[in-house]
């Protein structure tokens, strides 16, 4: 019999699975657990807080989400839908209706923008803006193939500015009628767009660089305490079997940005 | 048409182990250096895809031994057939799990 902790490790974790999985999850592990050495034990059962995690997420509507964006044409349309009908619905208000025809739409622009590099600015400081290293190999596509990731990229941002362009100047024809209302929807403006920039870049980051799908099946390899001597990253394969991505857990000099390997045909 | 499962090299380590050894998550890990929190998610993945399915062993055979039951995992036909695509596309995966502990 193992000592407490560990077995507290594995109870605590338990909470995390699906209730339905919960009695056979935690069988297998204390069944697992009976076989390792005392010494090892408490590291062994850190493990079961991903393996909770893997299946928490795994058993949800999570996943749903997840694949209905999988497909880069489902993601272009999805956003396109959500600006579409955000300008739709917008153009309904008589209030956005009359705002949009009596501004200028240069100068509308010129703040809108201005505000939307503030914004880039925010995430510019929070989090990488590189996309990561796609080495050039024998292996790579072609260059019309690669030059399409970025066409995507641009097409998210594009969509994305309208969707939030829209949205703010819906907000701003309301604005005169609340009193001190402009500081406060500026703010969320900024800090929206923000956030909406943070998910492009992290969407983009993401997929796979010839036919732009998910990555899927996420594996940590090696731990943090080895960092100088082993990889300690999470890696992600291409379900087509285009390549595999190796994202570090935290940036070295070897190591600082995420990098692409391309597989062959 | 199906699209055909790729592995990434990770998996595929630990498809490979769980069909040359015993076939249970411990020895999985002992075989591939990899940690449990890497190696318990990866084999749920792959049951989930269909590479594998798992089974607890007779709890009469736990008992004799006084030990709790083990759920062991076996590599399916359609397992059998990625391992070997993953073969050709990982060529040093079957030198990274050697024969000799493929016996023990």
């Amino acid at each position: 019999m193992k000592g407490f902790f560990p077995l507290a490790i594995l109870r605590s974790a338990a909470l995390l699975v699906p209730r339905e999985l919960r009695a056979e999850w935690l069988a297998e592990w204390t069944g697992e657990l009976w076989h390792v050495h005392e010494p090892a034990a408490t590291a062994f059962c850190w493990g079961a807080y991903k393996d909770a995690f893997w299946l928490r997420r795994n058993c949800s509507a999570a996943e749903e989400r997840h694949s209905r964006l999988e497909a880069p044409a489902h993601c272009l349309l999805l956003l396109a839908v959500l600006a579409a009908s955000g300008w739709l619905g917008a153009l309904l208000v008589p209030d956005v209706r009359t705002a949009l025809a009596h501004t200028k739409i240069t100068e509308s622009l010129k703040g809108f923008l201005s505000v939307m590099g503030f914004a880039w600015g925010i995430v510019a400081i929070t989090s990488r803006l590189s996309l990561g290293e796609y080495p050039v190999t024998a292996n790579s596509p072609w260059r019309l193939i690669r030059l399409r990731r970025w066409l995507f990229l641009v097409a998210k941002v594009v969509l994305l500015l309208a969707l939030i362009y829209i949205a703010a100047f819906g907000l701003m024809a309301f604005a005169p009628r609340m009193d001190r209302a402009v500081g406060l929807l500026l703010n969320l403006l900024v800090w929206t767009s923000a956030l909406a920039f943070r998910w492009v870049l992290r969407d983009q980051q993401r997929r796979c660089p010839v036919c732009l799908r998910l990555l899927a099946d996420p594996v940590r390899v090696g731990r943090s305490s080895g960092y100088f001597l082993e990889w300690n990253c999470t890696e992600l394969v291409c379900f087509r079997g285009h390549g595999l991505l190796y994202v570090p857990e935290c940036r070295t000099s070897w190591f600082h940005e995420q990098r692409w390997f391309y597989l062959k045909p | 048409m199906a699209i055909e499962l790729r592995l990434s090299h990770t998996a595929a380590v630990i498809l490979q182990a769980i069909d040359a050894g015993q076939g249970y998550g411990l020895h999985v890990m002992e075989l591939t250096g990899l940690p449990s929190g890497t190696v318990y998610p990866a084999m749920r993945r792959l049951e989930r895809d269909g590479l594998i399915r798992s089974q607890w062993e007779k709890q009469s055979a736990a008992d004799a031994e006084q030990r709790p039951p083990r759920k062991y995992y076996k590599l399916t036909r359609a397992g059998k057939s990625t391992l070997d695509r993953s073969h050709k596309r990982y060529p040093l995966l079957a030198k990274m799990i050697p024969p000799a502990e493929v016996e023990s």
